[in-house]
């Protein structure tokens, strides 16, 4: 089963489709992918069956996503609290990551036709190594792909991807790059894994259960939450359709939600600048002695060396997790070789 | 064809607004004609009234929305029974929420309903309550939730009132010299600046840390961060989110600490019966956590 289906809508899909992108569409769509197992042990099958019916499923509600104009997706493949299923299963859902993302690099050609770009988010060490490599290939040959963008959360769970950008930020103070004062919102949003990508604006869960589980936390603060009690393996075009229209009946007070935060966030900056200034002139002393100008001009210079200060270090921070895939793709091809 | 589309689908938002307005109006024609049916007239200080009867049902025999009437004409003779079956038993349900989140999402806050909730759920047994809007006006009108609080706790537990103490979190209002005893609540009431915000303080004091060399940092990990961002006075996770109102968000409700917490969604809080309140927390009762497993 490939990455990518060939299948057109049929006609009163099609109609239903356009019906719905004449409204506010989400750009970005996050799918917590539950109820393999509770479809495996519905049909009497081994539950292994259940995740390749679940992978086939993705695959099929790519497409759909790609029909409705939507162009990010991002799924929960794998926590890192599932490493704690029994060891037969945890090897079953490797061993169907390793085909799968095997498969994948046999079909870049059509990854190249739609334009896919593939992000794995988490944190990759603690997989097999072999699967590191595999993961970091694809990564690495469709990063320049800007059409559509799938984000696969693999060994991931929210709380470990915002310890993880607490760390890359302590590692930017210890380093010299930053000052402690410089972590904000916007910062600590820019070292997540998530980077790279806009918030979803949707958030679906499937199988009735009603809880994150650790999933994209951070993210989802402004997102609507749609739960459905279809199994993942049974999810139709119409449940997509279902929860989209949910989206948009809290389209407008959501993002009036999401500004009136981010209007929140550009105040505390100022204000944290301000703060961080009046230290400085404390410091020397001469605080009492500036005119309102001058103090003017001091803040806006200290804003001005923060946001360089900034960009300086999210661009090594992106260097440096290009380079570890460069690093593991490197590996890889030479032990190919050898 | 454009213009065909939209049209359309204006008509099935119009159509979808239509069905949950008629269900609101039901719901609210429902709860109004049975408590009219234990008093002519004058319904409100009556529903209370059968409000702190419920309280002190415990689970099995505590009415599903169905049964409503059915339980009104048992109350009178189960009455002492049930209140000394609460005190022995305490919990009625077979899995109480530790900490509920009382979340108002796209609605006007409504301060009574707020606090009888509250009130509700120290009854019950829950020990943590958090309150919260995304405006933030509860936090910004504190004192006056708070009064409430003490104001329904009064007129619906009534009797049984020095039973129950509860501790204010970011009041002024000095509350710890309420003897302590057998069902304490503690109410913390949270705004935005509670979620995103506290992570980036606790990043920012750990970034000290670090700049002063007394951390590294590969020290971080999500049990040390978890340390940095325990609620105040232990306060545990919550596993219990009960929303409010027609947005389906948590509108950034303690993005760290809702992990694992069940979101149950009620279309408003305005009248909430205590019917409403109890299933919800029947619901929670049937959810099975696997924890990844």
């Amino acid at each position: 089963m490939s990455w990518i289906r060939e299948k057109e809508l049929s006609f009163i899909e099609r109609l239903t489709a356009n019906i719905l992108k004449a409204g506010p569409m989400p750009k970005h769509i996050a799918f917590i992918m539950d109820g393999n197992r509770r479809y495996a042990r519905k049909l009497h099958v081994e539950r292994q069956q259940g995740h390749m019916h679940g992978f086939d499923k993705l695959a099929e509600t790519l497409r759909w996503c790609l029909n409705l104009d939507i162009r990010e997706v991002t799924v929960y493949a794998f926590s890192i609290e599932n490493f704690k299923r029994a060891k037969e299963e945890v090897d079953g859902l490797m061993e169907l990551a390793r085909q799968k993302f095997t498969r994948l690099l046999e079909e870049q050609d059509n990854l190249q036709k739609h334009g896919v770009c593939i992000r794995v988010l988490g944190d990759l060490d603690m997989l097999p190594l072999d699967i590191q490599k595999l993961i970091a290939q694809a990564v690495l040959s469709t990063r320049t792909h800007n059409k559509c963008f799938l984000n696969v959360c693999f060994a991931y769970t929210s709380r470990h991807e915002i310890s993880n950008a607490v760390k890359e930020m302590a590692w930017g103070v210890e380093k010299g790059l930053i000052k402690p004062s410089d972590i904000s919102e916007f910062l600590l949003e820019k070292c997540l894994y998530t980077s790279n990508s806009p918030d979803p604006e949707l958030l679906i869960r499937t199988s009735g259960e009603v809880r994150l589980s650790d999933f994209l936390l951070w993210q989802t603060s402004y997102s609507c939450l749609v739960f459905q009690s279809v199994l993942w393996p049974e999810y139709s075009f119409w449940n997509l359709c279902e929860a989209i229209l949910q989206y948009q009946l809290n389209h407008y007070t959501l993002q009036r939600a999401r500004e009136v935060h981010r209007e929140e966030q550009v105040l505390e900056q100022l204000e944290a600048d301000r703060s961080c200034v009046a230290d400085l002139l404390q410091q020397d002393g001469t605080g009492n002695l500036l005119d309102s100008q001058s103090k003017k001009d001091l803040l806006q210079k200290y804003t001005a060396e923060r946001e360089k200060r900034i960009h300086c270090f999210l661009n090594i921070l992106q260097e440096k997790r290009n380079n570890f895939f460069v690093e593991l793709n490197k590996n890889s091809l030479a032990s190919a070789k050898a | 064809m454009a213009v065909l589309y939209e049209l359309v689908l204006r008509l099935l938002h119009a159509l979808l607004q239509l069905q949950r307005a008629v269900l609101s109006w039901f719901r609210r024609r429902v709860g109004n004609s049975s408590n009219s049916t234990t008093s002519s007239g004058g319904w409100r200080p009556w529903n209370r009234a059968v409000a702190a009867f419920l309280l002190l049902l415990p689970l099995p025999f505590s009415p599903g929305p169905h049964k409503h009437t059915a339980t009104h004409k048992k109350l009178p003779t189960g009455i002492n029974r049930t209140r000394a079956r609460f005190r022995v038993v305490g919990k009625p349900v077979e899995k109480l929420p530790l900490h509920v989140g009382l979340l108002v999402a796209g609605e006007e806050p409504r301060y009574n309903d707020i606090a009888n909730l509250v009130v509700w759920c120290m009854a019950v047994g829950i020990s943590y309550v958090s309150v919260y809007d995304n405006q933030g006006i509860f936090r910004r009108n504190n004192s006056r939730l708070m009064e409430e609080i003490l104001k329904q706790q009064q007129e619906l537990l009534g009797l049984d009132c020095s039973k129950y103490s509860v501790e204010f979190l970011n009041s002024n209002i000095d509350n710890t010299d309420q003897q302590v005893l057998s069902c304490k609540a503690t109410v913390n009431i949270l705004s935005p600046s509670d979620g995103k915000s506290s992570i980036v303080k606790a990043a920012q004091k750990f970034c000290q840390l670090v700049q002063q060399q007394q951390k590294r940092p590969c020290d971080i990990d999500v049990n040390m961060l978890d340390s940095f961002l325990q609620g105040p006075k232990g306060f545990p996770d919550p596993d219990l989110v009960l929303k409010f109102g027609p947005i389906e968000s948590t509108l950034g409700f303690l993005p760290w600490h809702i992990r694992l917490t069940e979101f149950i969604s009620l279309p408003t809080h305005v009248n909430i019966t205590y019917e409403d309140f109890f299933s919800a927390l029947e619901r929670f009762a049937a959810c099975e956590q696997r924890l990844g497993k």
